[in-house]
């Protein structure tokens, strides 16, 4: 069920991921968000299919969110499931990350 | 002149040598046709031929017996399709007295439809025509007219005739009897697709801690009862059932009508008494006349152990607590579907300690060997007897001794366990300290966490608050995923519910664990500050000899259940 994929959309690289986002394998998350930002400035974290997340995976969101603002890049949160957005906005994160429905427009 | 010759005399002259083959080759047709029309008509073709006649034809009764139609025929004058009163004419005659006819000359018969030849312009001299008999009497009857050489049908041409009508008379029998079957065959296979529809529209069974059991059996093929549930969001769990008057297919088309009616207006949360109002003007703007449907429409609250519920005409709602009192509560509204505009009161009860039974009225109306019905008394006693039995098995005996006995409507029943009053623990779950094993955990803790009546809200924050717990046990009390075990405990009194996750790492300081600050935008450290957002309290408590209990409280019906959960982190 838990899936991690990144992906090229225009000028886009997309990090897909889906399923329950926990402890076990947020450090793969990281990693691939921060690979996408190595390789890409423009990076985009897709979260339709997520069906839950904890601390650990909203940690890893918010470094790659930290790192790209440091080297001036795009990154933001695309299609947020509620289970993401009921987290994001617990840990007040809603108003920091930029969510967007779409890749571009 | 006319010979009526009884079918069960024995041939009183000698059949011709050529007759045996011609009836095993008729016989041997009609055994093989597929096609049976076709070889009627081939069949009377033959025997025509045979006899040396001018005309033949064989004539069947309808299905409603006061007719007979011309089903095959062969001669100068086509009368296939021809419909003559069952009782008029020689074949008339033939098969209301099922027995072989000879008309020497036609003309002067009484009972020749002279009408026939009129309109035809054919003449009838002579006429033969021997009953198709079957067990339960003449289906119809074949014909044959006029010698072709212009002589007259004999005792040995009644014979003959009478020979080839039995095996005709059998394979016509068994074409009606597998065109019936076919059409059996048919309704049946319907009324299983109509009785699948139905099973369809009842909820699955929720097993594990759901505190609602509910079953249906249907008197008949297909019911004219139904009950559903449904999770509401805010935690309750909503009920009903219903009673359509009659037990047919018009009782269960409008059985499908009304569930689907209660369910849509059971979605938006209404007060049981508005919910049925609604209910019912809707099923008064179409309902058939002299039909209604008795039924109740509630929501129970598993968190409060309360239940809230409207009773249109349906039986007593009976309350039985586990020391054996019972309370029963009669229908304070009318039934559904008579007149719009009526008024539907809200009655309760309180469930902790008891058991709440709604049933159709099939369920008091089974009657033993003497006639006599069970009654509210006789379903009152069995239920009180099988007080201390788990639900399933009260349910289980209740059915069983319904059974014994003779069920004469559809039986529906549902139950609302409020299990023992007083606190109650939900959950025992131990896992190793692994990240893997937090997904179980999960799972477990969110069908809980359902049975308990959480909201979806408070079943997601909960469950991550929980989730951060044992994430932290894992990585700070145990220092990183080990094969130690931590227990999770779920424990529920009132609408309060108190989680502890015990571990046996060495005790931490409680001091250390505060939520941190969250105006700084930084990576990790948000479980403390998760659990102290979700819950209403919390402690960490060290243990004498090692091991660490992180006691959570939290109260799922608080005052300001909205405001609350929408509530961000402090």
């Amino acid at each position: 069920m838990k899936q991690c994929n990144t992906e090229i959309d225009g000028e886009f690289l997309v990090v897909k991921l889906a399923g329950e986002v926990d402890m076990s394998w947020s450090q793969e998350v990281r990693a691939a968000v921060l690979a996408a930002l190595k390789k890409s400035n423009k990076v985009a974290v897709h979260l339709a299919a997520v069906t839950y997340i904890d601390s650990s995976g909203i940690a890893a969101l918010v470094e790659g969110f930290q790192n790209a603002r440091g080297r001036g890049q795009t990154f933001f949160l695309l299609e947020t499931s509620s289970a993401v957005q009921a987290v994001l906005k617990l840990a007040r994160l809603d108003k920091v990350f930029a969510l967007r429905d779409r890749l571009v427009g | 002149m006319t010979e009526p010759v009884a079918t069960s005399a024995r041939p009183s002259a000698s059949l011709p040598a050529d007759f045996l083959p011609i009836l095993a080759e008729v016989s041997q047709q009609l055994a093989v046709s597929v096609d049976l029309e076709r070889t009627l008509r081939d069949s009377v073709a033959f025997i025509t031929d045979y006899m040396r006649a001018e005309a033949a034809a064989v004539f069947l009764l309808e299905a409603d017996g006061s007719t007979l139609q011309c089903r095959a025929c062969v001669g100068p004058v086509d009368i296939l399709g021809l419909r003559i009163p069952a009782d008029a004419g020689i074949v008339g005659r033939a098969v209301s007295q099922n027995s072989c006819q000879m008309v020497r000359d036609a003309r002067i018969d009484p009972d020749f439809a002279a009408k026939v030849d009129a309109n035809t312009g054919f003449i009838t001299r002579s006429v033969l025509c021997a009953p198709l008999t079957t067990a339960q009497g003449a289906i119809g009857a074949i014909e044959i007219i006029n010698k072709l050489d212009g002589g007259l049908f004999d005792e040995v041409d009644r014979d003959a005739l009478r020979l080839l009508a039995a095996p005709t008379a059998l394979a016509l029998n068994i074409a009606r009897m597998a065109g019936e079957l076919l059409e059996q065959g048919r309704i049946q296979r319907e009324l299983t697709m109509a009785r699948r529809l139905q099973r369809s529209l009842l909820p699955k069974r929720r097993r594990g801690n759901f505190p609602l059991r509910a079953l249906n059996m249907p008197a008949q093929e297909i019911s004219g009862d139904f009950y559903d549930f449904f999770d509401m969001p805010d935690g309750r769990i909503a009920f009903t059932l219903g009673d359509v008057a009659g037990k047919g297919l018009d009782a269960a088309f409008l059985m499908v009508r009304c569930a689907s009616l209660l369910r849509w207006a059971g979605k938006e949360g209404l007060p049981p008494g508005c919910w049925m109002a609604r209910a019912n003007d809707e099923l008064c703007e179409a309902i058939p006349p002299g039909m209604f449907v008795c039924a109740v429409a509630g929501y129970y609250d598993p968190a409060l152990r309360t239940a809230v519920w409207a009773n249109a005409g349906f039986p007593p709602l009976l309350r039985i607590a586990k020391d054996g009192q019972v309370e029963r509560m009669p229908a304070e509204g009318p039934p559904l579907g008579i007149l719009a505009g009526m008024h539907f009161p809200e009655q309760n009860c309180d469930v902790a300690g008891a058991a709440l039974y709604m049933f159709s009225d099939g369920v008091t109306d089974v009657r033993d060997a003497s006639g006599k019905t069970l009654d509210l008394e006789g379903v009152e006693m069995a239920l009180t007897e099988y007080a201390d039995r788990s639900p399933e098995a009260r349910l289980r005996r209740l059915v069983r001794r319904l059974r014994e006995l003779r069920v004469t409507d559809d039986i529906t029943v549902m139950l609302i366990e409020g299990g023992c009053a007083g606190p109650r623990q939900w959950l025992d779950h131990q896992f190793p300290a692994r990240p893997e094993a937090l997904s179980e955990m999960r799972r477990r803790l969110g069908e809980v966490l359902l049975a308990c009546g959480a909201s979806l809200e408070q079943r997601q924050a909960l469950v991550l608050a929980l989730d951060e717990g044992a994430s932290n046990v894992i990585r700070h009390a145990y220092g990183g995923p080990c094969d130690s075990i931590i227990q999770l405990g779920v424990w529920q009194d009132g609408d309060e519910l108190r989680f502890e996750l015990h571990d046996s790492a060495p005790c931490i300081d409680p001091g250390r664990v505060r939520p941190r600050d969250l105006s700084e935008c930084r990576p990790g450290g948000l479980g403390v500050n998760i659990i102290d957002a979700t819950m209403d309290s919390w402690s960490m408590q060290p243990e004498v000899g090692g091991g660490n209990r992180l006691i959570m409280r939290k109260r799922l019906r608080a005052v300001g259940l909205a405001s609350e959960s929408n509530a961000a982190i402090e």
